[in-house]
């Protein structure tokens, strides 16, 4: 059984579960069936190997459980907090055909936090060899393949723009989601296996990457994530419209946002990001918090978990509406306009195929809006890339082994894939590491 | 309105209304509580151990319990080094006789213990005078702090016959000598009671055992002040053990004395086993000290729904049913061999009968990694049911007979 979110935490900025217990633990791995050649563990991206960890814990061999978890996935403690395990390994339990799954991401985090408490051995440096990997941008993708460069000995060196390294772990998912701790734990595994992160360091133009090459990197893995959110242009011009990055972060840093207090605020958006910001609004403080989707409620990208937390948030939907203009003082938007929309052919969830209901009409006062309709890759990436092949909105081309066109930079994670999970994106990190590997023969 | 069957038994001539009673132990420990486990249902009560304390001055250990725990199951079975009554014998016996003076229509069996010829003696006149139905001596408690008393009685045949010569002689009640099985053959202990007069047996008494050990202080549990010791072992881990014993009580033509059956009894199925294998009459502790009284009720109830369902008129037509079929594995047919059938309908593709077969039987089941169906390659299996046990779904792997004649059996050569 999976523990149940507590809001009283969400609004603490603490995780929204409670661990699981040594009772719980040990009550939730022995309903495990132990399957063979078992389907949870072929469901992970990142190949944590969920059979192994909750057979160790069955036997009660709890720090062995911690090992597993780190050594196939070195952000298998992250990844406890905010795998959509519902999507991937729970959702191919055996047991499912009898009860409910097993509560993986539960036993995952027990286990990551046991290793913690009870004093598990640090990681250990790998004997080094002497060939220097570049990996640029310290996100999911980037440690994930580092980890694995490094126990092959390779000497890895993570370029990272800010001060601290994690990417979207460390500044847009929310507190409640993943606590900061859960994150250090893994990030310090990184470092005790020889990995050097160099921050506040932008490679951000051909020459930073030619002069990569010059300094003896013999590879380069470019992991820079979708760094960019969308704005809409209705919104350009006025001070109180952001975007989810930058709300996000202000929260996550700052443990709240007075600011928001006793404020209205709309989020624009309908995916868990949106739901996120709508949920960190509220956890601040704020009055009223609208949720402004194009998608009808039963249509919303997000989980029905998450829709489920926003509901007893009272967060207020406005789904399936449409924003048709607003009101403003200065640079400073106060009312928000909008209409109920139906789509002209169904399951196409796009503005050209929404039509406005007349009669419908609301207005919003608000003092903030805050945009979480997706995000791009990050202008760097356009001035590093005058070779590099890209599609859409700015996304890397890559073959099935990661590799760019041009030999020797490959990427992965969510600059490559568009954008996905983290569990993914560690996976990706992983799989190009191997195939680094074999590049360097 | 429910129909109801006819569960009443004759056991030493004594009527019992149902054969569900409390065994001798902490659930019959004075006569408030007996009360509300008559008023629950019980048919009898075999009322806690009554020792004199002139002769030996009862003090309980503290802590006395420790369990026998499987993955997250608990209480799978109980250890105590509980002894017998520490209450004074005039209130055990005042309590006596007001339970029959309520409960005129309920058994009331006296469970006994001495350390003398006189005290055995006094204590049997005592619990007829207090209007016992029933004499049940004692030969058998594991723990008993006192070092001529207990099992070390129940392990010695020529005790055993004569303290039950002396309460036969001292009183006209019926009398069970209670086995312990703490012996490698129980029979002629049981044989000894029966030339001492004792009129039936109960069996089983707790089983020596040590069921945990502290691994931060190397102590086993209960921890009793830094000791501990092997004391009575009791609950649903001991009832197959408890099932052999019964039936072997049973089989013997020298003995054939009428059985109450004691060891792991929660349900009206384990109650119905008991039966099978022999026994009249049913005694319940360690199901009441984890679930209270009430569960009586679903014995009664459904072992009734049982007879009905199946035409049985009395108790007396299925017992040692069952017994009657078990024989010396020397006897077995060894041309009738079995093989598994996965029905792969109601496989949920665990692959713990693979796992089970590779590595603990023939290797005689196939797992299609795409389907994730497991099946029974026919040439190799042996029949074990290894998968049959391991499987998660009740009902979905099964077996059928193959002709040892025709068909290739891997069991036969």
């Amino acid at each position: 059984m999976k523990k149940n979110i507590n809001i009283g935490k969400i609004k603490q900025f603490k995780s929204m579960r409670e661990s699981l217990s040594l009772q719980d633990a040990i009550r939730e791995a022995n309903r495990c069936l132990l399957c063979y050649d078992a389907p949870c563990s072929k469901a992970c991206p990142a190949g944590t190997d969920p059979a192994k960890f909750i057979r160790q814990i069955k036997f009660y061999n709890f720090k062995g459980a911690a090992r597993t978890i780190r050594n196939n996935n070195i952000l298998g403690g992250v990844c406890a907090h905010i795998c959509p395990v519902e999507k991937l390994c729970e959702q191919k339990c055996s047991i499912l055909a009898l009860e409910n799954p097993i509560d993986i991401s539960g036993l995952q985090r027990f286990a990551s936090e046991y290793g913690e408490k009870f004093g598990i051995e640090p990681l250990v440096k790998h004997k080094s060899n002497d060939n220097k990997i570049a990996v640029i941008g310290a996100g999911p993708a980037g440690i994930g393949c580092a980890s694995v460069l490094a126990k092959k000995g390779y000497q890895v060196t993570i370029f990272e723009k800010e001060n601290a390294g994690g990417g979207v772990l460390r500044w847009n998912i929310p507190e409640f989601r993943l606590p900061k701790v859960a994150l250090e734990r893994d990030f310090n595994n990184l470092l005790d296996i020889g990995v050097t992160v160099k921050y506040n360091t932008n490679i951000d133009s051909e020459d930073a990457i030619q002069s990569l090459m010059k300094n003896g990197y013999k590879a380069i893995f470019i992991a820079t994530g979708l760094s960019e959110a969308f704005r809409m242009d209705l919104f350009y011009n006025f001070s109180n419209a952001i975007d989810y990055i930058s709300f996000l972060r202000t929260i996550k840093i700052k443990n709240g946002n007075e600011a928001l207090v006793n404020k209205n605020v709309a989020i624009i958006g309908g995916g868990s990001v949106a739901i996120d910001s709508a949920v960190s609004a509220k956890a601040c403080g704020a009055k009223k918090v609208y949720l402004i989707s194009l998608e009808h409620l039963g249509e919303l990208p997000a989980d029905q978990e998450e829709i489920d937390l926003a509901r007893k948030m009272n967060i207020i939907f406005k789904s399936g509406s449409q924003i048709t203009g607003l009101v403003s003082d200065k640079n400073q938007i106060t009312q928000i306009k909008g209409k109920e929309i139906e789509w002209m052919e169904p399951e196409k969830f796009i503005p050209e195929n929404a039509r406005q209901i007349k009669g419908t009409e609301f207005n919003l006062n608000v003092d903030l809006v805050v945009q979480a309709i997706g995000t791009k890759p990050g202008k760097e990436i356009l001035k590093f890339s005058t070779g590099l092949k890209t599609f859409g909105k700015g996304i890397l081309v890559v073959n099935e082994n990661f590799e760019t066109n041009i030999p020797g930079i490959f990427a992965g994670g969510d600059i490559s894939n568009g954008g996905s999970t983290v569990v993914q994106a560690v996976g990706e990190g992983k799989k190009a590491a191997e195939n680094i590997h074999i590049f360097l023969g | 309105m429910t129909k109801k069957a006819d569960l009443s038994i004759n056991f030493c001539g004594v009527k019992f209304e149902n054969p569900f009673c409390l065994s001798s132990s902490p659930v019959g420990n004075h006569a408030e509580m007996c009360s509300r486990a008559y008023d629950a249902g019980w048919g009898g009560i075999v009322y806690k151990t009554l020792g004199l304390e002139k002769s030996f001055k009862v003090v309980m250990p503290s802590p006395r319990l420790s369990v026998y725990n499987y993955g997250n199951k608990k209480f799978v079975g109980l250890q105590n080094a509980e002894q017998i009554t520490d209450r004074p014998i005039k209130d055990n016996i005042r309590d006596i006789a007001l339970l029959k003076k309520n409960y005129p229509n309920k058994i009331l069996i006296s469970s006994i213990m001495g350390y003398t010829d006189e005290d055995w003696s006094e204590l049997a006149k005592m619990s007829e005078d207090a209007g016992a139905d029933i004499l049940e001596l004692n030969f058998s408690c594991p723990q008993m702090a006192h070092k001529s008393a207990g099992h070390r009685v129940g392990q010695d045949f020529h005790a055993v016959a004569a303290f039950t010569e002396v309460v036969k002689k001292s009183s006209k009640l019926p009398v069970i000598a209670k086995m312990t099985p703490n012996i490698t053959d129980m029979i002629p202990v049981a044989i000894a009671a029966k030339e001492g007069g004792a009129d039936a047996i109960s069996a089983i008494n707790t089983i020596k055992a040590i069921t945990d050990i502290d691994i931060n202080n190397f102590t086993p549990l209960p921890n009793i002040h830094g000791h501990s010791a092997a004391t009575g072992f009791s609950g649903p881990s001991v009832k197959p053990v408890a099932m052999r014993f019964v039936s072997d009580l049973y089989n013997s033509k020298d003995l054939n004395l009428p059985i109450s059956a004691i060891g792991g009894i929660e349900t009206w199925i384990d109650a119905l086993h008991f039966l099978l294998l022999g026994a009249t009459n049913l005694q319940v502790t360690t199901g009441i000290l984890r679930y209270g009284y009430r569960i009586v009720e679903d014995m009664i109830e459904g072992l009734s729904d049982f007879m009905i369902e199946r035409n049985i008129k009395s108790l007396n037509e299925i017992i040692g049913k069952a017994t009657e079929k078990i024989v010396d594995p020397s006897e077995f047919t060894t041309r009738y061999q079995v093989i598994s059938v996965i029905d792969e309908e109601k496989c949920i593709g665990c692959g713990q009968c693979y796992i089970s077969c590779q590595d603990g039987a023939n290797q005689a089941i196939k797992f299609d990694p795409k389907t994730r169906k497991a099946s029974v390659d026919e040439e190799r299996c042996v029949g074990c049911l290894l998968c049959k046990h391991v499987c998660p779904v009740w009902d979905c792997i099964s077996y059928k007979e193959v002709d040892t004649k025709n068909a290739k059996h891997a069991a036969i050569f």
